[in-house]
Protein backbone atom coordinates (compact mmCIF):
# COMPACT_ATOMS: atom_id res chain seq x y z
CA UNK A 1 0.00 0.00 0.00
CA UNK A 2 1.25 3.49 -0.99
CA UNK A 3 0.50 4.66 2.46
CA UNK A 4 3.65 2.49 4.34
CA UNK A 5 5.86 3.91 1.84
CA UNK A 6 5.19 7.67 3.60
CA UNK A 7 8.30 9.07 4.88
CA UNK A 8 7.68 10.29 8.23
CA UNK A 9 8.70 14.24 8.35
CA UNK A 10 8.73 16.23 11.38
CA UNK A 11 6.19 19.19 10.75
CA UNK A 12 9.30 21.14 12.06
CA UNK A 13 12.62 20.09 12.14
CA UNK A 14 15.58 20.59 15.09
CA UNK A 15 12.97 20.30 18.00
CA UNK A 16 13.27 16.41 18.81
CA UNK A 17 15.94 13.72 17.61
CA UNK A 18 15.03 12.28 13.69
CA UNK A 19 14.87 9.80 12.66
CA UNK A 20 14.83 8.33 16.14
CA UNK A 21 13.90 4.81 18.07
CA UNK A 22 13.71 6.60 20.81
CA UNK A 23 13.03 10.03 19.73
CA UNK A 24 13.52 13.01 22.25
CA UNK A 25 13.70 16.54 22.84
CA UNK A 26 16.72 18.69 21.94
CA UNK A 27 17.36 20.92 24.32
CA UNK A 28 20.06 23.55 25.66
CA UNK A 29 21.65 23.48 29.00
CA UNK A 30 23.89 25.97 30.28
CA UNK A 31 27.28 24.58 31.91
CA UNK A 32 27.39 26.54 34.60
CA UNK A 33 24.23 26.57 36.28
CA UNK A 34 22.03 23.91 34.55
CA UNK A 35 19.49 26.05 33.50
CA UNK A 36 17.61 23.80 31.05
CA UNK A 37 15.55 25.49 27.74
CA UNK A 38 13.48 23.84 25.01
CA UNK A 39 13.32 24.90 22.52
CA UNK A 40 17.50 25.17 22.61
CA UNK A 41 18.33 29.43 23.17
CA UNK A 42 21.56 30.74 22.30
CA UNK A 43 21.89 32.27 26.06
CA UNK A 44 21.47 31.02 29.15
CA UNK A 45 17.87 32.43 30.48
CA UNK A 46 19.14 32.34 34.47
CA UNK A 47 19.33 36.51 35.30
CA UNK A 48 22.53 35.62 37.11
CA UNK A 49 24.51 33.83 34.66
CA UNK A 50 26.68 35.23 32.02
CA UNK A 51 25.50 35.73 28.59
CA UNK A 52 27.94 33.91 26.72
CA UNK A 53 27.56 31.60 23.78
CA UNK A 54 30.03 29.06 24.89
CA UNK A 55 28.34 28.20 27.69
CA UNK A 56 25.46 26.71 26.91
CA UNK A 57 25.25 22.49 25.17
CA UNK A 58 23.01 20.92 23.48
CA UNK A 59 21.29 18.20 25.15
CA UNK A 60 18.55 15.98 24.54
CA UNK A 61 15.48 15.33 27.35
CA UNK A 62 14.57 12.46 28.91
CA UNK A 63 11.72 11.03 27.21
CA UNK A 64 9.62 9.95 30.50
CA UNK A 65 8.29 12.63 32.09
CA UNK A 66 4.64 12.93 34.23
CA UNK A 67 1.66 14.79 33.82
CA UNK A 68 1.49 18.82 35.36
CA UNK A 69 -2.15 19.31 34.07
CA UNK A 70 -3.74 18.38 30.76
CA UNK A 71 -6.96 19.39 28.82
CA UNK A 72 -8.61 18.33 25.60
CA UNK A 73 -8.94 20.81 22.32
CA UNK A 74 -12.03 20.16 21.09
CA UNK A 75 -12.62 22.44 17.89
CA UNK A 76 -10.08 22.30 15.33
CA UNK A 77 -7.87 25.30 15.59
CA UNK A 78 -7.42 27.31 12.73
CA UNK A 79 -4.17 27.31 10.24
CA UNK A 80 -1.56 27.30 10.57
CA UNK A 81 -2.27 24.29 12.71
CA UNK A 82 -2.91 21.28 10.94
CA UNK A 83 -4.91 17.72 12.07
CA UNK A 84 -6.89 16.35 9.86
CA UNK A 85 -8.56 14.17 9.58
CA UNK A 86 -9.65 16.43 12.61
CA UNK A 87 -10.51 15.04 15.83
CA UNK A 88 -10.11 16.35 19.53
CA UNK A 89 -6.58 15.97 21.10
CA UNK A 90 -5.40 16.01 24.56
CA UNK A 91 -2.40 18.69 25.21
CA UNK A 92 -0.36 18.34 28.60
CA UNK A 93 2.39 20.20 30.20
CA UNK A 94 4.75 17.59 31.39
CA UNK A 95 7.16 17.63 33.90
CA UNK A 96 10.68 16.05 32.63
CA UNK A 97 13.59 14.56 35.56
CA UNK A 98 15.61 18.01 34.05
CA UNK A 99 13.37 20.37 35.77
CA UNK A 100 11.85 21.18 32.38
CA UNK A 101 7.81 22.07 32.25
CA UNK A 102 7.11 21.33 28.38
CA UNK A 103 3.87 21.27 26.13
CA UNK A 104 2.90 18.68 23.68
CA UNK A 105 -0.18 16.90 22.32
CA UNK A 106 -1.21 13.39 24.13
CA UNK A 107 -1.54 10.49 21.49
CA UNK A 108 -5.07 10.20 23.98
CA UNK A 109 -8.09 12.33 25.39
CA UNK A 110 -9.10 9.62 27.30
CA UNK A 111 -8.70 8.34 31.15
CA UNK A 112 -6.22 11.05 31.94
CA UNK A 113 -4.65 12.01 35.25
CA UNK A 114 -2.79 14.70 36.54
CA UNK A 115 0.79 13.33 37.97
CA UNK A 116 0.30 10.12 35.70
CA UNK A 117 3.54 8.93 33.72
CA UNK A 118 3.87 9.41 30.28
CA UNK A 119 6.40 8.59 27.52
CA UNK A 120 6.98 10.50 24.57
CA UNK A 121 7.01 9.44 21.26
CA UNK A 122 5.84 10.67 17.74
CA UNK A 123 2.28 11.20 16.09
CA UNK A 124 0.97 12.35 12.67
CA UNK A 125 -0.91 15.20 12.04
CA UNK A 126 -1.34 15.36 8.67
CA UNK A 127 0.66 13.99 5.56
CA UNK A 128 0.09 14.62 1.56
CA UNK A 129 0.92 12.42 -1.08
CA UNK A 130 4.77 11.89 -0.15
CA UNK A 131 4.97 12.67 3.50
CA UNK A 132 3.44 12.05 6.83
CA UNK A 133 4.13 15.03 8.81
CA UNK A 134 4.65 14.20 12.51
CA UNK A 135 5.28 16.36 16.31
CA UNK A 136 6.33 14.74 19.35
CA UNK A 137 3.25 13.27 21.25
CA UNK A 138 3.17 11.73 25.05
CA UNK A 139 2.11 8.05 25.70
CA UNK A 140 0.31 7.65 29.36
CA UNK A 141 2.51 4.59 30.17
CA UNK A 142 0.82 1.35 31.22
CA UNK B 1 10.52 55.49 44.80
CA UNK B 2 10.72 58.95 43.87
CA UNK B 3 7.22 61.01 44.43
CA UNK B 4 5.77 62.76 40.98
CA UNK B 5 3.29 65.13 40.82
CA UNK B 6 -0.14 63.67 41.36
CA UNK B 7 -2.19 62.82 38.04
CA UNK B 8 -5.76 63.30 37.47
CA UNK B 9 -7.94 61.33 34.75
CA UNK B 10 -10.13 64.41 33.78
CA UNK B 11 -11.89 62.62 30.56
CA UNK B 12 -12.94 58.73 29.32
CA UNK B 13 -14.62 57.72 26.46
CA UNK B 14 -15.19 54.24 24.80
CA UNK B 15 -16.53 52.69 21.24
CA UNK B 16 -18.80 50.19 22.86
CA UNK B 17 -17.47 46.65 22.48
CA UNK B 18 -19.06 44.22 18.94
CA UNK B 19 -18.12 43.22 15.63
CA UNK B 20 -17.74 46.78 13.60
CA UNK B 21 -16.35 45.06 10.06
CA UNK B 22 -17.58 48.42 7.85
CA UNK B 23 -15.35 50.39 10.44
CA UNK B 24 -11.49 51.01 10.50
CA UNK B 25 -9.67 51.25 13.43
CA UNK B 26 -8.94 54.54 13.43
CA UNK B 27 -12.21 55.41 12.88
CA UNK B 28 -13.29 53.88 16.14
CA UNK B 29 -10.74 55.54 18.01
CA UNK B 30 -11.73 58.88 16.79
CA UNK B 31 -15.36 57.67 18.24
CA UNK B 32 -13.21 56.98 21.26
CA UNK B 33 -11.29 60.21 21.75
CA UNK B 34 -14.54 62.40 20.47
CA UNK B 35 -16.42 60.88 23.45
CA UNK B 36 -13.37 61.53 25.92
CA UNK B 37 -12.90 65.22 24.90
CA UNK B 38 -16.09 65.74 25.62
CA UNK B 39 -16.41 63.97 29.27
CA UNK B 40 -13.30 66.54 29.71
CA UNK B 41 -14.79 69.39 28.35
CA UNK B 42 -11.52 69.77 26.09
CA UNK B 43 -10.52 70.46 22.44
CA UNK B 44 -8.29 68.55 20.84
CA UNK B 45 -5.66 70.79 20.88
CA UNK B 46 -5.39 70.52 24.26
CA UNK B 47 -3.98 67.46 24.13
CA UNK B 48 0.33 67.55 24.69
CA UNK B 49 1.35 63.96 24.55
CA UNK B 50 -0.24 61.09 22.81
CA UNK B 51 0.07 57.24 23.43
CA UNK B 52 -1.49 54.21 21.30
CA UNK B 53 -1.59 50.79 21.57
CA UNK B 54 -0.24 48.86 18.27
CA UNK B 55 -2.75 46.31 16.96
CA UNK B 56 -1.69 42.68 17.14
CA UNK B 57 -2.86 40.43 14.16
CA UNK B 58 -1.57 42.43 11.58
CA UNK B 59 -1.39 39.70 9.10
CA UNK B 60 -5.06 39.55 9.45
CA UNK B 61 -6.13 43.49 9.54
CA UNK B 62 -5.22 46.82 8.56
CA UNK B 63 -1.31 45.95 7.71
CA UNK B 64 0.85 48.84 8.47
CA UNK B 65 -1.58 50.83 10.00
CA UNK B 66 -2.25 48.27 12.62
CA UNK B 67 1.13 48.78 13.72
CA UNK B 68 1.55 52.28 13.27
CA UNK B 69 -1.74 52.95 15.31
CA UNK B 70 -0.36 56.11 16.60
CA UNK B 71 0.03 58.55 13.77
CA UNK B 72 -2.57 56.54 12.09
CA UNK B 73 -5.05 57.48 14.43
CA UNK B 74 -3.76 61.48 14.91
CA UNK B 75 -4.26 61.17 10.93
CA UNK B 76 -8.11 60.91 11.38
CA UNK B 77 -8.61 63.39 14.17
CA UNK B 78 -6.00 65.81 11.91
CA UNK B 79 -2.23 65.96 13.24
CA UNK B 80 -1.31 68.62 15.97
CA UNK B 81 2.22 67.69 16.13
CA UNK B 82 2.48 66.52 19.36
CA UNK B 83 4.65 63.08 20.11
CA UNK B 84 3.29 59.86 19.77
CA UNK B 85 4.38 56.70 20.76
CA UNK B 86 2.87 53.46 19.40
CA UNK B 87 3.09 49.92 21.87
CA UNK B 88 2.44 46.43 22.00
CA UNK B 89 1.95 45.12 25.62
CA UNK B 90 -0.57 42.37 23.89
CA UNK B 91 -3.56 42.25 26.15
CA UNK B 92 -2.20 44.10 29.23
CA UNK B 93 -1.30 47.18 26.19
CA UNK B 94 -4.31 49.42 27.78
CA UNK B 95 -3.32 49.78 31.13
CA UNK B 96 0.63 50.03 29.80
CA UNK B 97 -0.83 53.24 27.79
CA UNK B 98 -2.36 54.62 31.04
CA UNK B 99 1.12 54.38 32.53
CA UNK B 100 2.67 56.19 29.69
CA UNK B 101 0.40 58.74 29.62
CA UNK B 102 0.61 58.89 33.12
CA UNK B 103 4.47 59.03 33.37
CA UNK B 104 4.52 61.82 30.77
CA UNK B 105 2.34 63.96 33.34
CA UNK B 106 3.81 62.74 36.73
CA UNK B 107 7.07 63.54 35.42
CA UNK B 108 6.36 67.56 34.25
CA UNK B 109 6.78 67.08 30.54
CA UNK B 110 3.49 68.07 29.91
CA UNK B 111 0.21 68.76 31.57
CA UNK B 112 -2.10 66.52 29.10
CA UNK B 113 -2.01 63.49 27.89
CA UNK B 114 -4.38 60.64 26.05
CA UNK B 115 -3.86 56.92 25.77
CA UNK B 116 -5.65 55.56 23.28
CA UNK B 117 -6.21 51.68 21.88
CA UNK B 118 -8.70 50.88 18.79
CA UNK B 119 -8.90 46.53 18.00
CA UNK B 120 -10.38 44.34 15.63
CA UNK B 121 -9.96 41.16 17.71
CA UNK B 122 -13.58 39.36 16.22
CA UNK B 123 -13.13 36.09 14.88
CA UNK B 124 -11.90 33.23 16.98
CA UNK B 125 -8.90 31.67 18.07
CA UNK B 126 -6.18 33.67 18.08
CA UNK B 127 -3.24 32.23 15.68
CA UNK B 128 0.23 32.98 15.36
CA UNK B 129 1.38 36.04 12.72
CA UNK B 130 4.31 34.80 11.00
CA UNK B 131 5.31 31.51 9.62
CA UNK B 132 8.84 31.69 10.57
CA UNK B 133 9.75 28.10 11.76
CA UNK B 134 12.93 29.06 13.34
CA UNK B 135 12.45 32.21 15.59
CA UNK B 136 8.63 33.24 15.93
CA UNK B 137 8.10 30.62 18.86
CA UNK B 138 4.47 31.49 18.45
CA UNK B 139 4.34 29.88 15.52
CA UNK B 140 6.47 26.90 16.57
CA UNK B 141 4.30 26.10 19.46
CA UNK B 142 0.99 26.42 17.57
CA UNK B 143 2.01 24.32 14.66
CA UNK B 144 3.68 21.37 17.03
CA UNK B 145 1.43 21.24 19.93
CA UNK B 146 -1.99 22.68 18.76
CA UNK B 147 -2.08 24.94 22.19
CA UNK B 148 -5.06 27.84 21.55
CA UNK B 149 -5.76 29.78 24.08
CA UNK B 150 -8.87 28.05 25.37
CA UNK B 151 -6.45 25.53 25.93
CA UNK B 152 -3.84 26.87 27.73
CA UNK B 153 -6.64 28.42 30.70
CA UNK B 154 -8.26 24.80 30.36
CA UNK B 155 -4.92 23.10 31.65
CA UNK B 156 -4.24 26.14 34.11
CA UNK B 157 -7.65 25.45 35.61
CA UNK B 158 -7.51 21.61 35.55
CA UNK B 159 -4.61 22.07 37.76
CA UNK B 160 -6.62 24.97 40.17
CA UNK B 161 -9.23 22.97 40.48
CA UNK B 162 -6.77 19.98 41.54
CA UNK B 163 -4.98 22.05 43.91
CA UNK B 164 -7.46 23.79 45.62
CA UNK B 165 -10.55 22.21 44.67
CA UNK B 166 -12.19 24.63 42.29
CA UNK B 167 -15.56 23.12 41.62
CA UNK B 168 -17.62 22.98 37.88
CA UNK B 169 -20.17 25.07 39.88
CA UNK B 170 -17.64 27.32 40.93
CA UNK B 171 -16.37 28.09 37.32
CA UNK B 172 -19.78 28.39 35.95
CA UNK B 173 -20.97 30.92 38.85
CA UNK B 174 -18.32 33.49 37.49
CA UNK B 175 -20.35 33.76 34.29
CA UNK B 176 -23.58 33.71 36.53
CA UNK B 177 -22.04 36.70 38.36
CA UNK B 178 -20.44 38.21 36.21
CA UNK B 179 -23.32 38.73 33.48
CA UNK B 180 -25.34 39.99 36.23
CA UNK B 181 -24.83 43.96 34.84
CA UNK B 182 -24.38 42.91 31.07
CA UNK B 183 -27.91 43.86 29.73
CA UNK B 184 -27.52 47.43 31.97
CA UNK B 185 -24.26 48.27 30.02
CA UNK B 186 -24.75 50.46 27.03
CA UNK B 187 -20.68 49.57 26.42
CA UNK B 188 -21.48 45.51 26.15
CA UNK B 189 -21.39 43.30 23.43
CA UNK B 190 -23.95 40.53 24.99
CA UNK B 191 -26.88 42.02 26.45
CA UNK B 192 -27.90 38.79 28.26
CA UNK B 193 -27.19 37.81 31.67
CA UNK B 194 -27.20 33.68 32.07
CA UNK B 195 -28.31 30.94 34.26
CA UNK B 196 -25.80 28.24 35.87
CA UNK B 197 -28.11 25.90 33.67
CA UNK B 198 -26.97 28.25 30.85
CA UNK B 199 -23.35 27.88 31.18
CA UNK B 200 -23.20 24.50 32.50
CA UNK B 201 -25.54 23.27 28.96
CA UNK B 202 -23.21 25.37 27.03
CA UNK B 203 -20.32 23.53 24.57
CA UNK B 204 -17.07 22.43 26.78
CA UNK B 205 -14.39 24.00 24.66
CA UNK B 206 -11.57 22.84 26.34
CA UNK B 207 -11.87 20.67 29.35
CA UNK B 208 -13.21 22.01 32.15
CA UNK B 209 -13.85 25.24 30.27
CA UNK B 210 -17.30 25.49 28.51
CA UNK B 211 -18.21 28.45 25.67
CA UNK B 212 -20.02 30.39 28.22
CA UNK B 213 -16.88 30.09 30.64
CA UNK B 214 -14.52 31.83 27.61
CA UNK B 215 -14.76 35.04 26.33
CA UNK B 216 -15.05 35.58 23.03
CA UNK B 217 -12.82 37.85 20.71
CA UNK B 218 -14.32 41.30 19.92
CA UNK B 219 -13.74 45.05 18.42
CA UNK B 220 -13.49 48.09 20.52
CA UNK B 221 -11.76 51.02 21.35
CA UNK B 222 -10.97 53.71 24.27
CA UNK B 223 -9.21 56.77 24.94
CA UNK B 224 -8.36 58.15 28.74
CA UNK B 225 -7.27 61.62 28.97
CA UNK B 226 -4.98 62.38 31.84
CA UNK B 227 -4.01 66.38 33.47
CA UNK B 228 -1.48 66.90 36.49
CA UNK B 229 -3.88 66.92 39.22
CA UNK B 230 -3.30 71.32 39.53
CA UNK B 231 -5.09 72.19 36.12
CA UNK B 232 -7.71 69.08 36.76
CA UNK B 233 -10.54 71.29 38.20
CA UNK B 234 -10.92 73.25 34.83
CA UNK B 235 -12.11 70.16 33.12
CA UNK B 236 -14.00 68.44 35.95
CA UNK B 237 -15.35 68.56 39.24
CA UNK B 238 -14.77 64.50 39.71
CA UNK B 239 -10.78 64.11 39.20
CA UNK B 240 -9.77 60.56 39.58
CA UNK B 241 -6.30 60.49 40.86
CA UNK B 242 -3.87 57.91 39.40
CA UNK B 243 -2.39 56.29 42.67
CA UNK B 244 -0.42 53.91 40.46
CA UNK B 245 -0.31 53.00 37.26
CA UNK B 246 2.86 49.91 36.68
CA UNK B 247 3.74 46.90 34.43
CA UNK B 248 4.71 43.74 35.53
CA UNK B 249 7.07 41.22 33.96
CA UNK B 250 7.51 37.40 34.82
CA UNK B 251 10.31 36.65 37.30
CA UNK B 252 12.83 33.67 35.93
CA UNK B 253 11.73 30.26 37.75
CA UNK B 254 7.90 30.84 36.97
CA UNK B 255 6.06 27.47 36.94
CA UNK B 256 3.67 29.11 34.06
CA UNK B 257 4.49 28.29 30.19
CA UNK B 258 3.26 31.44 29.17
CA UNK B 259 1.20 31.45 25.99
CA UNK B 260 3.58 31.84 23.00
CA UNK B 261 6.11 29.30 24.90
CA UNK B 262 6.66 25.73 24.77
CA UNK B 263 8.29 25.19 28.34
CA UNK B 264 8.91 26.73 31.60
CA UNK B 265 11.86 25.90 34.04
CA UNK B 266 9.77 26.03 37.26
CA UNK B 267 12.60 27.18 40.39
CA UNK B 268 11.04 26.45 44.37
CA UNK B 269 9.19 29.00 45.72
CA UNK B 270 8.27 31.50 42.88
CA UNK B 271 5.03 30.20 41.98
CA UNK B 272 2.60 31.09 38.36
CA UNK B 273 1.57 34.21 36.91
CA UNK B 274 4.59 36.42 38.58
CA UNK B 275 4.46 38.45 36.01
CA UNK B 276 0.65 39.80 37.55
CA UNK B 277 1.55 39.28 41.01
CA UNK B 278 4.98 42.13 40.24
CA UNK B 279 2.62 44.22 38.80
CA UNK B 280 -0.18 43.84 41.85
CA UNK B 281 3.04 44.50 44.07
CA UNK B 282 4.18 47.40 42.50
CA UNK B 283 0.49 49.03 42.55
CA UNK B 284 0.49 48.85 46.13
CA UNK B 285 3.79 49.91 46.74
CA UNK B 286 3.54 53.07 44.73
CA UNK B 287 0.16 53.90 46.20
CA UNK B 288 0.85 53.47 49.48
CA UNK B 289 -2.40 51.32 49.41
CA UNK B 290 -3.17 47.76 50.87
CA UNK B 291 -5.63 45.14 49.24
CA UNK B 292 -7.81 45.85 52.26
CA UNK B 293 -7.96 49.79 50.73
CA UNK B 294 -9.60 48.23 47.42
CA UNK B 295 -13.43 48.45 47.20
CA UNK B 296 -14.10 47.98 43.52
CA UNK B 297 -12.44 45.36 40.58
CA UNK B 298 -12.46 45.41 36.94
CA UNK B 299 -10.19 42.21 36.48
CA UNK B 300 -9.31 40.03 33.31
CA UNK B 301 -12.11 37.31 33.28
CA UNK B 302 -10.82 35.33 30.19
CA UNK B 303 -11.79 32.49 31.28
CA UNK B 304 -13.63 31.51 34.76
CA UNK B 305 -10.08 30.30 35.70
CA UNK B 306 -8.52 33.62 35.29
CA UNK B 307 -11.08 35.70 37.59
CA UNK B 308 -10.45 33.48 40.38
CA UNK B 309 -6.81 33.30 39.98
CA UNK B 310 -6.62 37.34 39.62
CA UNK B 311 -8.99 38.10 42.28
CA UNK B 312 -6.42 36.16 44.26
CA UNK B 313 -3.62 37.84 42.76
CA UNK B 314 -5.18 41.63 43.09
CA UNK B 315 -6.08 40.57 46.95
CA UNK B 316 -2.48 39.53 47.66
CA UNK B 317 -4.78 36.33 48.95
CA UNK B 318 -3.76 32.47 49.34
CA UNK B 319 -5.10 30.29 46.90
CA UNK B 320 -8.28 29.58 47.22
CA UNK B 321 -10.01 32.97 49.03
CA UNK B 322 -10.93 33.69 45.59
CA UNK B 323 -13.93 30.78 45.39
CA UNK B 324 -14.84 31.50 48.89
CA UNK B 325 -15.53 35.26 48.31
CA UNK B 326 -17.59 34.37 45.00
CA UNK B 327 -19.50 31.91 47.28
CA UNK B 328 -20.03 34.44 49.80
CA UNK B 329 -21.81 36.83 47.62
CA UNK B 330 -19.09 39.59 48.80
CA UNK B 331 -17.94 40.22 45.12
CA UNK B 332 -21.29 40.50 43.23
CA UNK B 333 -20.85 43.46 40.56
CA UNK B 334 -24.21 45.31 41.70
CA UNK B 335 -25.22 43.99 45.15
CA UNK B 336 -21.26 43.06 46.64
CA UNK B 337 -19.40 45.40 49.10
CA UNK B 338 -16.42 44.25 46.57
CA UNK B 339 -18.02 44.58 43.43
CA UNK B 340 -16.24 42.77 40.70
CA UNK B 341 -16.41 43.34 36.78
CA UNK B 342 -19.18 45.66 37.44
CA UNK B 343 -18.85 46.59 33.84
CA UNK B 344 -19.99 42.71 33.07
CA UNK B 345 -16.04 41.84 32.80
CA UNK B 346 -14.36 40.36 29.42
CA UNK B 347 -17.02 37.36 29.65
CA UNK B 348 -20.11 40.17 28.77
CA UNK B 349 -18.29 41.71 26.23
CA UNK B 350 -15.67 39.75 24.94
CA UNK B 351 -11.61 40.63 24.05
CA UNK B 352 -10.57 43.63 21.93
CA UNK B 353 -7.03 42.67 23.11
CA UNK B 354 -5.04 46.15 23.37
CA UNK B 355 -8.69 48.38 24.57
CA UNK B 356 -9.14 46.11 27.06
CA UNK B 357 -7.29 47.86 29.86
CA UNK B 358 -9.07 51.25 28.84
CA UNK B 359 -12.21 49.56 28.80
CA UNK B 360 -11.53 48.58 32.70
CA UNK B 361 -10.24 52.09 33.14
CA UNK B 362 -13.81 53.88 31.60
CA UNK B 363 -15.69 51.45 33.95
CA UNK B 364 -13.64 52.15 37.28
CA UNK B 365 -13.67 56.20 36.63
CA UNK B 366 -17.34 56.02 35.66
CA UNK B 367 -18.77 53.74 39.06
CA UNK B 368 -16.31 56.20 41.41
CA UNK B 369 -17.92 59.22 40.00
CA UNK B 370 -21.36 57.93 40.18
CA UNK B 371 -22.33 57.58 36.60
CA UNK B 372 -22.37 54.20 35.74
CA UNK B 373 -26.23 54.60 35.52
CA UNK B 374 -28.34 51.49 35.92
CA UNK B 375 -25.20 49.40 36.50
CA UNK B 376 -23.86 51.48 39.19
CA UNK B 377 -22.60 50.06 42.29
CA UNK B 378 -24.37 50.09 45.71
CA UNK B 379 -20.79 50.06 48.17
CA UNK B 380 -19.87 54.23 47.06
CA UNK B 381 -16.05 53.22 45.69
CA UNK B 382 -13.32 55.11 46.78
CA UNK B 383 -10.88 53.35 45.62
CA UNK B 384 -10.08 50.80 42.41
CA UNK B 385 -7.93 48.54 40.58
CA UNK B 386 -8.12 47.29 37.16
CA UNK B 387 -5.45 44.68 35.98
CA UNK B 388 -5.41 43.47 32.89
CA UNK B 389 -3.27 40.24 31.68
CA UNK B 390 -1.61 39.19 28.27
CA UNK B 391 0.45 36.70 26.04
CA UNK B 392 3.54 36.31 26.86
CA UNK B 393 4.23 37.49 30.83
CA UNK B 394 2.52 40.93 29.93
CA UNK B 395 0.68 42.57 33.18
CA UNK B 396 -0.62 45.81 33.64
CA UNK B 397 -2.51 47.28 36.63
CA UNK B 398 -3.51 50.39 38.08
CA UNK B 399 -4.96 51.92 41.44
CA UNK B 400 -7.36 54.80 41.10
CA UNK B 401 -9.31 57.01 43.69
CA UNK B 402 -12.04 59.17 44.30
CA UNK B 403 -10.08 62.96 44.65
CA UNK B 404 -12.99 65.18 45.39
Amino acid sequence: MATQTKKQVPIIPGLFTWPSEKPQLIASRCKKCKTVTFPKAAFCANPDCEKKRENIEVVDLSNTGTIWTFTTQIYAPPAPFRKEPFSPYGIAMVDLPEGLRVLGILTTNENLKLGMKVEMTTGKLYEDEENEYITWMWRPQG
Amino acid sequence: MKKFRDVAVVGVGLHPWGVFADKSMPEMAVEAITEALADANMEWREIESMVSGTYLWVSQREGMFGILSGTAISAAMGGIGIPITSCANACATGVALLREAYLAVASGLYDVAIAVAADKSAGGFFRPQSEDSQFDLDYIRYVMTGETNPAYWAMECQRRMHDIGTTEDDLAMVKVVTSKPSPLNPKTRYKKSFSKEDVLKSPMVCDPLHLLEICATSDGAGAVILCSMDKAKKYTKKPVLVESAVIGSPTFGDATIPLTYLSAYPRPAVGILTESRNAMAAAYKMSGRKPEDVNLIELPDNSSWHYFAYLDCILQANDGEAERLLRSGRVDPISGDLPVCASGGLGSSGEAVVAQGLFQVYEVVKQLRGEAGERQVKNNPKVAVAQTYGYAGNNAACLVSKAW
